[in-house]
């Protein structure tokens, strides 16, 4: 049996009174795709956050790669903070930068790769997302679908185990929603270990290993996608399929 | 305005005393020494207003500017006579005082009359010249004003701190008395007409008439005592046996007759050359000068200004555990402090009574109060710019791996320098224009060039003019090239 590469145990998180994570327990194994969907405000972000700690959790345990997070000193968690590389909703890259050194900074900055190994390696990540014209533009002068798939290249710069994506096409126009599935779905087949929240049911079904609905605070499904589509469990799920395929 | 100056003044006499009273016993313990103390380091430190001919006034000798003067005379002889080496400092006649007391200066020759107020404070030598009051005034107005009883409802003026500015207050009924920190000022405002009259030393006055043609000079009829019109050097509280060197050397010039025999004709030789050339391209040194030390002023404040701001304006913005929250809260009171107090007096503070402390040069300690000043300001503007940048920049560098100092150094203040660039730039303007305040301390940027010409070729308008200009083209030339760097910023 493989073991987990992330571990989740009862995890929680209140911001004031606004109890968004209740008691969350759930694990996610080495190359699986796993697809987050639930209503709005259901703490999908803040669960994303918290498994690279950008939110600290109020209890419970984030575990990854055997290690617990949650007890780990800051420079500890900055080094596995490296291997989650985390993609934006609203792409947040460095706009005085160009796409060639947004992609640069952090292995250069942080892993101490030399300028000439960056370059090289920026360029061939920048190959992977077809966008290896654009090196020298600043993110102002690109698409949506451009800034994304540049703000996944630089996300996997520093060869990450695992991805998290919170929503990343939810602020793009939609004739270049695809552009970034397909960047996704090519990652998802060479392996890599991804936690998608997403409204691309197509996506899900056709590239999820495993589908969470979270709402309430609670994972309140875990299923395959066929399952969780053709035949959803609890009422608040089918409500939400119903809302939301229409 | 100098009202206020002499507030000021007051003020940090105050905290100095304060302090030289914490540090009285060092101050005893100094008193026996006073006089090896000077002989061990080989020089004599004079502080002297050098707006005063023939006492003591700036003049070009082989084309570089020097102050000179029949009290620098005297200075000379003194050191001579003990031995050492003569230095003069500059500096307006109301910090004297206070440079004395702090150990900015050995000594006070600056046609200084022993008062008895002042003997409170320091200690005098003999007389060593016997002066007498005059009253310079417009030639045009020889036949109303005949002596200090004719200015009924007018206006005299006289050197703020001076014996005849308080004299002239004294002596007088119905008449305004103006004080000025300069006697150029008081001959510009006597030419417009602001007064009436200036009060000054006889010498003075007889430099003065012989020098322009539209003044002057009546007697005073001021009634005083030997102590008022009398000249002597100033040396710090206690200091017995230097008093009693200088005394045997001040006893020489006043039994040889030195000062009307060989200092007086000798100053009067510096003024007539000084006068040939009142044009103010032949001043061009004096005001290169002066734009070499502004400049010098501005940027090294703008540096290390820049540099505080930086530090401070990350401790207030720093959040959680004990220290984080002292520093926050002590940097939260410096910006407070620094902004809720005059820069002047800063800059006094700095030089005066840190000067207690260690003994900074006049230079230094105006660049370090205009960074400790700056600093303040610049924090504001960082913090704002820090504020400025979307929470998704630190988020996205975090999930990078990057420390909390990496993100702050490689991705958020980046660009908050560039949010903040144009205020950073005026910041820059500003303290090019307000550098001008350290002149108080002596340090030769462009107003202090400005009044040592002033003085030099008793012109009152044309180096404010010129000044102006300078200041003018600096500002602009320097607002040019940082819109350059700004549009050169704007890539996104
Ligand atoms: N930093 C925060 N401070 C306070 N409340 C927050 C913060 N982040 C999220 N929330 C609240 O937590 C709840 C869940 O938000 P989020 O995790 O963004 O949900 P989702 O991504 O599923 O839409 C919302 O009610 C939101 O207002
Ligand atoms: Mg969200």
């Amino acid at each position: 049996m493989t073991k987990p590469i992330i571990e989740v145990k009862n995890l929680a998180k209140s911001f004031g009174k606004n109890d968004v994570l209740k008691d969350i327990t759930e694990q996610v194994n080495p190359g699986q795709v796993i697809v987050v969907i639930g209503p709005s405000g259901g703490g999908k972000s803040t669960f994303l956050r918290c498994l690279n700690l950008l939110e600290t959790p109020n209890s419970g345990e984030v575990d990854f790669d055997g290690q617990n997070l949650t007890t780990l000193d800051t420079k500890k968690v900055n080094e596995l903070r490296e291997q989650m590389g985390m993609v934006f909703q609203g792409f947040n890259l460095f706009p005085n930068m160009t796409v060639l050194e947004n992609i640069k900074l952090a292995p250069m900055k942080v892993k101490g790769m030399d300028d000439a190994a960056a370059t090289k390696r920026a360029h061939e990540l920048l190959d992977q997302v077809n966008l290896d014209d654009h090196a020298d533009a600043f993110p102002s002068n690109l698409s949506g679908g451009q800034a994304q798939r540049v703000a996944i290249a630089r996300a996997l710069a520093m060869d990450p185990k695992v991805m998290l994506f919170d929503e990343p096409t939810s602020a793009l126009d939609p004739e270049m929603v695809g552009e970034v599935l397909n960047v996704m779905q090519e990652l998802a087949n060479q392996g890599m270990t991804m936690v998608v929240v997403t409204h691309e049911m197509g996506f899900a079904k056709s590239v999820a290993d495993r589908v969470w609905f979270m709402a309430d605070g609670y994972i309140q499904e875990n299923n395959t996608p066929d399952e969780f589509f053709s035949n959803p469990q609890t009422d608040r799920a089918k409500d939400f399929l119903s809302k939301i395929l229409m | 305005m100098k009202k206020k100056l002499i507030l000021l003044l007051a003020l940090v006499l105050t905290v100095v005393t304060g302090f030289t009273a914490l540090s009285s016993t060092t101050a005893n313990a100094a008193t026996d020494n006073s006089l090896t103390k000077v002989e061990k380091k080989g020089t004599l430190v004079m502080g002297t207003s050098p707006d005063y001919p023939p006492y003591e006034f700036q003049a070009t000798v082989h084309g570089k500017s020097k102050i000179v003067g029949m009290d620098v005379a005297v200075g000379k002889k003194i050191a001579k006579d003990m031995g050492v080496k003569l230095v003069v400092k500059s500096m307006s006649f109301d910090s004297l005082l206070v440079a004395l007391q702090t150990g900015k200066v050995d000594m006070v020759i600056s046609g200084m009359n022993p008062t008895p107020a002042r003997k409170k404070n320091v200690d005098f030598t003999h007389t060593y010249y016997q002066g007498g009051y005059s009253i310079v005034i417009n030639k045009s107005d020889k036949g109303i004003y005949k002596d200090k009883d004719s200015f009924v409802g007018k206006t005299i003026g006289a050197q703020t701190g001076s014996t005849m500015y308080n004299e002239s207050k004294k002596q007088t009924s119905g008449t305004t008395v103006k004080g000025m920190t300069s006697v150029s000022d008081l001959i510009l405002a006597l030419q417009s007409h602001k007064i009436q009259g200036v009060a000054m030393e006889k010498p003075s006055a007889q430099a003065y008439v012989a020098n322009n043609k539209e003044l002057a000079a009546i007697p005073s009829k001021f009634d005083l005592s030997a102590s008022d019109t009398s000249a002597s050097v100033a040396f710090a509280k206690g200091s017995d046996a230097l008093v009693a060197k200088a005394n045997k050397s001040v006893d020489q010039i006043k039994n040889q007759n030195l000062v009307n025999k060989d200092y007086l004709p000798a100053a009067g030789k510096y003024l007539k050359t000084n006068t040939v050339n009142t044009s103010m391209l032949h001043y061009w040194k004096a005001f290169l000068t002066g734009i070499e030390y502004t400049l010098i002023i501005t940027v090294c404040s703008v540096f290390f200004g820049f540099i505080m701001g930086v530090i401070l304006a990350l401790a207030r913005m720093g959040q959680g555990g004990v220290v984080r929250t002292g520093l926050r809260w002590l940097a939260t009171a410096y910006v407070e402090f620094i902004r809720g107090t005059p820069m002047m007096v800063q800059v006094m503070f700095v030089y005066f009574g840190l000067g207690l402390i260690v003994n900074l040069p006049a230079l230094t300690s105006g660049i370090i109060a205009i960074s400790l000043n700056s600093g303040a300001y610049v924090a504001e503007y960082i913090r704002g710019g820090i504020n400025s940048v979307d929470d998704g920049q630190t988020e996205a560098a975090r999930s990078l791996g990057m420390s909390s100092g990496a993100t702050m150094r490689f991705v958020v203040l980046p660009q908050a320098l560039k949010n903040i660039w144009p205020s950073l730039g005026n910041e820059f303007i500003t303290l090019i224009k307000d550098s001008s305040i350290v002149s108080i301390i002596g340090v030769s940027e462009l107003i202090f060039q400005s009044n040592i010409v002033r003085s030099d070729t008793y012109r009152g308008v044309a180096p404010i003019a010129v000044i102006m200009v300078l200041y003018f083209v600096l500002t602009f030339t320097a607002s040019r090239i940082l819109n350059y760097f700004e549009r050169r910023m704007q890539h996104d």
